[in-house]
């Protein structure tokens, strides 16, 4: 009865916060899939992460030019990811660090380095030459996640949670 | 008292995003950057073509959980395709048909519906329910991508444009 009560809550608030977005945007919403916007970029971010284990388990397997597809994947949810960060969107869920809206700029600049470096990828797979192609995924998780994840996400509490 | 603090998070929480988003809104455009709506949606389903190539080399080779990551770029793919038609986006690079805008709602389910199947199609891969993937990919290029193409883009058939 109680989590029911949450429930009906959480609902409304979600029909009430679409409704008002929608008038605000115009027309239907752009940004927000749901309107939730922690759990959408929680989502982005997820088939961020399959998508460059995949790249690394076919380069594993030696197809250099099957990995062009999930860093093209990558370099296209890139930019998204911006107006999936907008200002005082900072729960108790996200991991997101509010040093993302303090340093605003920096983090705009992350973002598009992670797009580059993701089409920097696509490219090198593209070609077909399996050793530029991990030339490039040797130092992806640094040069491209770590920029922001480094100064802007909250470390995951126990050792990198293994990934599927 | 927890599920209070649930509650208040919530409505909070939806405050906030609601706040968030109306800033957001008026400042970058909904497309994918590059300021050109045609190569931008051709950019996107490109990306869609290589990740439904991905799934069927992967179901051909017995790598059903591998086809999750794929299914879910096309589904987050699919939300994005109705905000790269903008009306007037009608170019001679452009495949699209004006029976785009003219029939908009039936364009907006047929995208809906390409996120819905590819979500269907990333859940039973999640589970590796092998049957049901390939059921689901035999039927995909006329269930998923067909109710689109067919009314709604120029057939690709004659050698008209050379593609580059």
């Amino acid at each position: 009865m109680k989590l029911r009560h949450v429930k009906t809550t959480i609902l409304l608030g979600s029909v009430v916060a679409l409704a008002v977005a929608s008038s605000a945007t115009g027309q239907s919403t752009t940004k927000l899939w749901t309107s939730d916007v922690v759990a959408d970029r929680q989502r982005l971010m997820k088939l961020n992460g399959a998508s460059w284990a995949d790249a690394q388990a076919k380069l594993k397997a030696g197809n250099a030019e099957a990995v062009a597809v999930n860093a093209e994947a990558m370099a296209l949810i890139a930019t998204q990811i911006l107006p999936l960060f907008p200002e005082g969107s900072l729960t108790d869920k996200s991991k997101a660090k509010p040093e993302i809206w303090q340093k605003w700029p920096e983090f705009e600049s992350s973002v598009k380095n992670y797009a580059m470096q993701a089409e920097k990828l696509r490219d090198a797979a593209r070609t077909k030459d399996l050793a530029a192609t991990e030339a490039v995924a040797k130092e992806f998780g640094r040069q491209a996640c770590g920029t922001c994840h480094t100064p802007f996400r909250v470390p995951p509490p126990q050792q990198q949670a293994p990934q599927r | 008292m927890e599920l209070r603090h649930v509650r208040m998070g919530m409505i909070l929480g939806s405050l906030v995003a609601l706040a968030g988003v109306g800033c957001a809104s008026g400042q970058k455009t909904p497309m994918l950057g590059s300021g050109d709506p045609v190569a931008d949606r051709q950019r996107l389903m490109k990306n869609n073509g290589a990740n439904w190539a991905d799934i069927q080399n992967k179901v051909k080779a017995g790598n059903i959980e591998g086809v999750a990551v794929n299914a879910e770029a096309l589904a987050l793919h699919a939300q994005r395709i109705t905000l790269v038609f903008p009306e007037g986006s009608l170019t001679d690079k452009s495949k699209a048909k004006p029976e785009i805008w003219q029939k908009w709602p039936e364009f907006q389910a047929a995208a809906k519906n390409l996120e819905n199947r590819a979500g269907t199609l990333r859940d039973q891969a999640v589970a590796k329910d092998a049957a049901a993937v390939q059921t689901t990919v035999t039927t995909f290029g006329r269930d998923a991508c067909g109710t689109c193409h067919t009314p709604f883009r120029v057939p690709p058939q004659q050698p008209a444009q050379p593609r580059s």
